[in-house]
């Protein structure tokens, strides 16, 4: 897939230019990751022809969907896309079966029974949408967006209004229903973990532009530390303890302290995203 | 943490774990890797690296004899002491280098450990 737009916009602080080129290979899990306001909603809501650009290029699967510069802006239903939204976007008097079905273009009993299975929710096909819970829901509406056997899903902040525990279980799903249907799939989060957690590739988006893409290990770690064992989180809280810092960090819903000199901490604020890392050696390994 | 830069002078790898001498400014050190230069770009004779290690991993020794299975062994003098009831921080300098270390506060008494030695 080929990505190459430009479009005014207006922020909360003040009007900018989204200018990005996204490229990746089809079949990759890309994620664009930035702070609220920096356009990423923007991309993908100019991938699924919502929302036009000024110029550029979308290219997907080998077919383009839109060219400024041969005037080639396909409609939003003219292009494969699966769409899911934070805040679910469902029918809520269909049944769960029913909302999934109603994004196949033709009704495919076996497939429909497939993305059930896949989706976890072949118990749940006759329920309401308003009797389930919100991890259940964002199933529904990822079984219905992939229904469509889209060229492309994408995913905005799909996962941000959920608890840490059911987000948790639903980014494992979300990679699973990814390669089961062997899908290219871009994901809008600012949520650190996640990206880290489920991307190919990330594409940092700062203010409109791209400020630094690759593999999330390479783009969220400064140097290659030759360490093997790695979380990424927040830091919570600095102390000085007499002669060293003792820092706590959360790590997922874990707040661990690490015993730091204060060249370390020099520079650390609470709120930071860091890397704790430890060599490969350290660790113990118990059984839980 | 300490931060050294240096070059890769040789590399020994079993299947999954490489022995690296690294050429410093304080010497030749080493690193165990759980990489090889299959794994990781950065394993190449040459290729400059940053040698890393924790405070709390710098052991002290004074009038070491006989034989240690510690890999690297730098002769530092002491800079600077800064105690606390539990821990210890011990500013070294090698070669102009510094290096920090943390240990007891009941081993660097124990060892009389003072500035300029």
């Amino acid at each position: 897939m080929k990505i190459k737009i430009k479009k005014k916009l207006k922020g909360r602080q003040g009007n900018f230019i989204l200018d990005v080129n996204i490229s990746a290979e089809d079949k990759s899990f890309i994620t664009v990751f930035g702070k609220s306001g920096a356009g990423k909603t923007t991309i993908l809501r100019a991938i699924a022809g919502l929302l036009q650009p000024d110029e550029g290029y979308i290219e997907i699967s080998g077919n383009v969907w839109f060219d400024s510069s041969k005037k080639i802006n396909l409609p939003p239903q003219k292009r494969k896309v699966g769409f899911v939204f934070q805040d679910y976007a469902l029918f809520p008097n269909m049944s769960v079966e029913e909302n999934v079905a109603f994004g196949m273009e033709s009704r495919d009993k076996n497939f429909l029974q497939r993305i059930l299975e896949i989706t976890e929710l072949t118990d749940l096909r006759s329920r309401t949408i308003d009797t389930l819970s919100g991890g259940q829901k964002q199933r529904v509406a990822v079984a219905r967006a992939v229904a469509r056997k889209p060229d492309i899903l994408l995913l905005d902040e799909p996962l941000s209004a959920l608890d840490y525990e059911t987000r948790r279980n639903l980014q494992e799903e979300l990679v699973k229903i990814h390669r089961a249907f062997d899908l290219t799939t871009v994901m809008v989060s600012h949520d650190f973990s996640e990206v880290f957690r489920l991307s190919d590739v990330v594409f940092v988006v700062d203010k409109g532009k791209i400020v630094k893409k690759g593999r999330p290990e390479d783009v969220f770690i400064q140097e290659k530390i030759s360490g093997k064992v790695k979380f990424s989180g927040a830091v919570l809280s600095i102390k000085r303890d007499e002669t060293v810092f003792i820092v706590s960090v959360l790590i997922g819903n874990n707040i661990i302290k690490v015993v730091a000199d204060p060249e370390e901490v020099e520079n650390l604020r609470e709120g930071d995203s860091v890397i704790i890392a430890t060599k490969a050696f350290s660790p113990f390994i118990l059984k839980s | 943490m300490n931060k050294i830069i240096g070059k890769i002078k040789n590399i020994e790898s079993s299947d999954n774990i490489s022995l690296v001498e690294i050429e410093t400014e304080i010497g030749n050190m080493c690193a165990v890797v759980v990489e090889t230069p299959q794994t990781a770009t950065y394993l190449k004779i040459g290729e400059e690296v940053y040698v890393l290690f924790k405070e709390t991993e710098v052991s002290v020794g004074k009038n070491v004899s006989g034989m240690l299975s510690l890999r690297n062994k730098i002769s530092c003098s002491v800079e600077r002491i800064e105690k606390g009831r539990i821990l210890t921080r011990l500013t070294l300098k090698c070669r102009g280098k510094l290096i920090r270390s943390i240990i007891t506060t009941k081993s660097a008494e124990k060892m009389g450990i003072t500035v300029g030695r």
